[in-house]
């Protein structure tokens, strides 16, 4: 604790790397770039387009990466605060932004032909703000809890105004699994597990027609068929019908035909479902539980609490994102349109997985650091 | 620092968190375990006769009638074989399918049809049309051959028929397939790829009521693509109809005043704003536009240097000239620059600045002594010279905002334009030079910079003849008449209507008499940097009691009293005539 908040050189970072980890991501990539080829094939004129533009942003990414496992996470976790408070200030922003014009409030900002969406940053600040909030006052005591329960409330409240009910369902699993580890005692979250569920009802008051749509439909698709539920049958089809050794690569017929809507984005796991079956399927399943308990194992090996809740924060966010978009795919959760991490076509979304991937990795590589500075 | 316990603690909670993330992956293993081991037969058979087809009903748009129930636009029900490109895009499928449109005597070879489909396809699934505009008679023959349910749909389509022609054109506008652009900006998803849209004028002003809603079957259908039963069926709902204050024969009317000539003759209620003719010269003809004419027609047509897709009424800013004398007078009088006592003398020319510019009176040899009443009636340039500069441009231009100059009527028509009334700062950011006396003087007599639209024109002039309210022009006759009341005193209005309708009498404006209805108006001869002067006339009638107000412009036509003055005459009168 006493060590100076520097980053790390080379030579620890080739000691203290979880190389487990990095081929474990690695293999997840290729499988989402196959995924994204194979969806892509037969849309016109953008197979290749997206498998590069996806190739670019990994690279970037890659290099996002090792930066961030330069700096070290420590460095983060100290400027947190800021790094919150600006993301909250972005998403005021939007929101008068949005308000003042009227019309609905925007997800993200312009700046020339790139776009920025604040959510999605604000999963990696959030986990950083909290890891060192909680750490700092641990949410023992009810001042404590509802300090920080008020404090990161405000984003997701934000969230739900753009609407963005997805992200924010995931800034809610975050924030839950933060709280957990960090000592809240079980009478505090049994409370709040009751009045989350209170808030239910009004929380569907306040939600738009679509999104309501898409809330029943999950429950009986065959309401509308060719509407909302159009897309959770078709979607399930695909699934369904990959069999227990799938159709083979580029064999499926749901996703290239279009009967998939967004096959690139949102229904990515139904597409490499229906081509690669249960098998394929098991193995996804199994590289991310993989993945988790090496981030975990980073957490359990640190002696640096903040660097633990660090780790939970972003296996909560991973856990969430995978478990709804392959739940998703097969008509088994409400469609909101969250990425599958690592998997999913999108620039942004890969970069911010990437970074908060980069900090897990980043812990994992403290315990050497430590033995280091104690030789 | 943390106590020992705490860091106990949080390693056993770690450890049960741990457990829940990896044990709930369970929960997915055993839903894919479900769907593709259990029920994997049955999604296979699915996927493989996937098949539910989801057919657009197209809604009958809204018909359009002039203020007395005469037809503008109207549909007529075609039909069209449409087919999902998954279906037909083999070899074999083009060739079967030209043959059974040849045995019923439809030409069509499969190289046509191949280009047809590749030319629409957006993705396997998406309907294409096959062949339109068929008639019913040909579609049930065409049903009852065997091969035809086999891949083809028959599905009834509108089409918008315009019986005025190039007479509404302008109001009317036409409809037209959505483009590319318009679905990417549409602010709600109603519309898809090969929907028909509101282009222009009223059928774009009032799309969202006159399109209805669409309806949408669907089917389910067998490995070979025959229906097998429907799923859903909602029925597609009418547009609502439409109903205009045009006066068709009005039109007629305009059209022929208004033939061989290039510019706007444009007529409405001075009470309520209804507005009773509007003609844009020269024309189109609206119906090829919605059926579709080739790229070379329609580079002929937007290219066409007389411009006839453009409405001159509300989208043509123009120098007014002279006819805006009568803001320049209402603002004279109401900053007490001038009464009627003041006289001044013209000599046929006034000089202003340093070094003195000379601006010259239309009239060279003078009008000699001319206060405001023989100013208006003799449209004497000189006195508002001289007054103008007196009074000064900022409330001038002031004055010319509380008429609307400026700024868009509101009319509910797309693409209205607001002219320019701009000062000062405009000149100097524009051109980068300060204000002369010069350019005062230009905007006295409705010169310079200032640019108006017929439609400002005759609101202005409906102002005066209703007593001071600042009408909104409408199309629409349910919509409510709204005005904006011009704070312009009664006892200086009188002074105003009394001089233009001298102008006509014994002034200016004198080719204006003599339609069978005493009119009060102005004439006016605008110059024109580009070429011939403009010739405008604007009016109302009758004088004493006024329903309508009108206002002819003509292109490059010259001296507005000889011109445009007869034009506004007599659709003023034939209103007047028609009237009930």
């Amino acid at each position: 604790m006493l060590l100076p908040e520097v980053g790390y050189g080379w030579g620890e970072i080739r000691a203290g790397l979880d190389r487990v980890m990095v081929i474990l991501i690695c293999a997840l990539f290729a499988l989402g770039v196959v995924s994204i080829y194979s969806a892509g094939k037969e849309v016109r004129s953008s197979t290749v387009v997206y498998v590069a533009r996806q190739l670019v942003w990994g690279g970037v990414s890659a290099a996002v990466y090792v930066a961030i496992l330069r700096v070290g996470y420590r460095n983060f976790v100290r400027l947190s605060f800021w790094m919150y408070a600006g993301t909250v200030l972005c998403l005021i922003v939007l929101g008068v932004r949005g308000i003042v014009s009227g019309v609905t409030v925007a997800r993200w900002f312009q700046f020339g032909g790139v776009s920025f969406q604040p959510a999605e940053l604000g999963k990696v600040t959030l986990i950083l703000f909290m890891s060192r909030f909680c750490s700092r006052r641990p949410p023992e005591n009810v001042k404590n809890f509802f300090a920080a329960l008020a404090i990161c409330g405000v984003s997701v409240l934000l969230i739900l105004i753009q609407p963005d009910l997805g992200s924010a369902l995931v800034y809610v699993a975050i924030i839950f699994a933060i709280l957990t580890v960090a000592g809240t005692p079980m009478k505090y979250m049994a409370w709040l597990s009751g009045v989350a569920l209170c808030a239910m009802p009004v929380l569907w008051k306040g939600m738009r027609e679509y999104q309501r749509l898409r809330l029943i439909v999950f429950l009986d698709p065959y309401i509308d068929p060719q509407g909302a539920g159009y897309n959770v049958i078709q979607s399930r089809i695909a699934v369904g019908s990959g069999g227990l050794w799938g159709k083979g690569f580029l064999q499926g017929t749901q996703g290239r035909l279009h009967f998939l809507p967004a096959p690139h984005t949102d229904f990515i796991f139904s597409v490499f479902a229906e081509e690669f079956g249960f098998i394929g399927g098991i193995i996804v399943i199994v590289l991310f539980a993989c993945l988790f308990w090496r981030i975990l194992r980073g957490a359990f090996r640190t002696k640096d609490t903040g660097a633990k809740l660090l780790c939970v924060g972003v296996v909560a966010w991973l856990w969430f994102q995978v478990m709804e978009s392959i739940a998703m795919s097969m008509g088994l959760a409400p469609i909101t349109g969250i990425p599958m991490p690592l998997f999913s076509y999108g620039g942004s979304s890969l970069l911010m997985v990437a970074i908060a991937l980069a900090l897990a990795q980043s812990v994992a590589i403290s315990p050497v650091k430590e033995k280091f500075a104690h030789i | 620092m943390y106590k020992a316990l705490d860091h106990f603690d949080f390693d056993h909670r770690l450890m049960y968190v741990r457990n829940i993330f990896i044990f709930s992956l369970l929960f997915l293993v055993a839903g894919l375990a479900y769907f593709q081991l259990v029920k994997a037969d049955e999604y296979v058979d699915l996927a493989s006769r996937n098949r539910l087809r989801m057919i657009r009903l197209p809604s009958p748009r809204g018909n359009i009638y002039d203020a007395n129930g005469v037809p503008l636009a109207v549909n007529v029900r075609t039909f069209e074989i449409r087919a999902y490109p998954m279906d037909i895009r083999r070899d074999e499928d083009y060739e079967s399918t030209a043959n059974m449109f040849a045995r019923h005597g439809i030409p069509m070879t499969s190289a046509d049809l191949r280009e047809r489909v590749d030319r629409q396809y957006v993705a396997p699934y998406r309907a294409v049309s096959v062949i339109g505009n068929l008639t019913l008679a040909q579609v049930s023959d065409l049903v009852m051959d065997d091969e035809f349910s086999r891949r083809l749909f028959p599905s009834p389509v509108w089409r918008r028929i315009y019986p005025a022609g190039a007479l509404a054109a302008h109001v009317v506008g036409y409809v037209g397939e959505i483009t590319r652009e318009e679905l990417e900006y549409q602010r709600d998803l109603y519309y898809q790829a090969g929907d028909v849209i509101g282009k222009n004028g009223m059928e774009s002003m009032y799309e969202e009521q006159l399109r209805g809603t669409v309806g949408e079957q669907v089917v389910e259908v067998d490995s070979r693509g025959r229906p097998l039963r429907n799923v859903n069926y909602n029925d597609p709902q009418n547009g609502a109809d439409l109903k205009l204050t045009l006066d068709l024969a009005a039109q007629r009317e305009a059209l022929r005043l208004m033939e061989g000539k290039k510019g706007a003759l444009v007529a409405m209620d001075v009470n309520d704003g209804s507005v009773k003719v509007l003609m844009s010269v020269p024309a189109f003809d609206t119906n090829p536009l919605t059926w579709g004419i080739s790229a070379g027609e329609w580079s002929a047509l937007a290219g066409d240097p007389d411009k006839p897709m453009m409405n001159r009424v509300t989208g043509g800013a123009y120098p007014p000239g002279s006819v805006f004398k009568v803001v320049t007078a209402a603002s004279l009088l109401m900053e007490k620059t001038v009464d009627t006592g003041t006289v001044i003398s013209c000599p046929g020319y006034y000089r202003v600045g340093t070094p003195p510019r000379t601006f010259r009176c239309w009239n060279r040899s003078g009008h000699g002594r001319e206060n405001i009443h023989g100013a208006l009636r003799d449209s004497c340039d000189v006195f508002f010279y001289e007054n103008g500069v007196k009074l000064g441009i900022d409330k001038l231009i002031e004055w010319g905002r509380e008429f609307g100059v400026g700024a868009p009527t509101g009319v509910d028509i797309p693409g209205e334009v607001g002219g320019n009334i701009a000062g000062r700062d405009w000149k100097r950011r524009r051109i980068g030079e300060s204000w002369y006396h010069g350019d005062t003087v230009n905007y006295a007599i409705g010169q310079g910079y200032l640019l108006m639209t017929p439609l400002q024109l005759v609101r202005v002039y409906a102002a005066f003849a209703n007593g001071g309210k600042l009408v909104t022009p409408r199309f629409n006759s349910a919509k409510k008449p709204e005005w904006k009341d011009v704070k312009v005193s009664k006892a200086n209005m009188d002074i105003i209507r009394r001089g233009i309708r001298d102008s006509v009498k014994s002034g200016t404006g004198r080719a204006a008499r003599g339609f069978g209805v005493e009119i009060a108006g102005k004439t006016g001869t605008a110059q024109n940097s580009q070429g011939e002067d403009h010739a405008w006339f604007v009016g109302y009638a009758p004088a004493d009691n006024p329903r309508y107000v009108a206002a002819a412009l003509v292109e490059g036509g010259g001296s507005g009293g000889s011109v445009a003055g007869p034009l506004a005459a007599r659709i003023l009168s034939y209103l007047l005539e028609h009237d009930k």
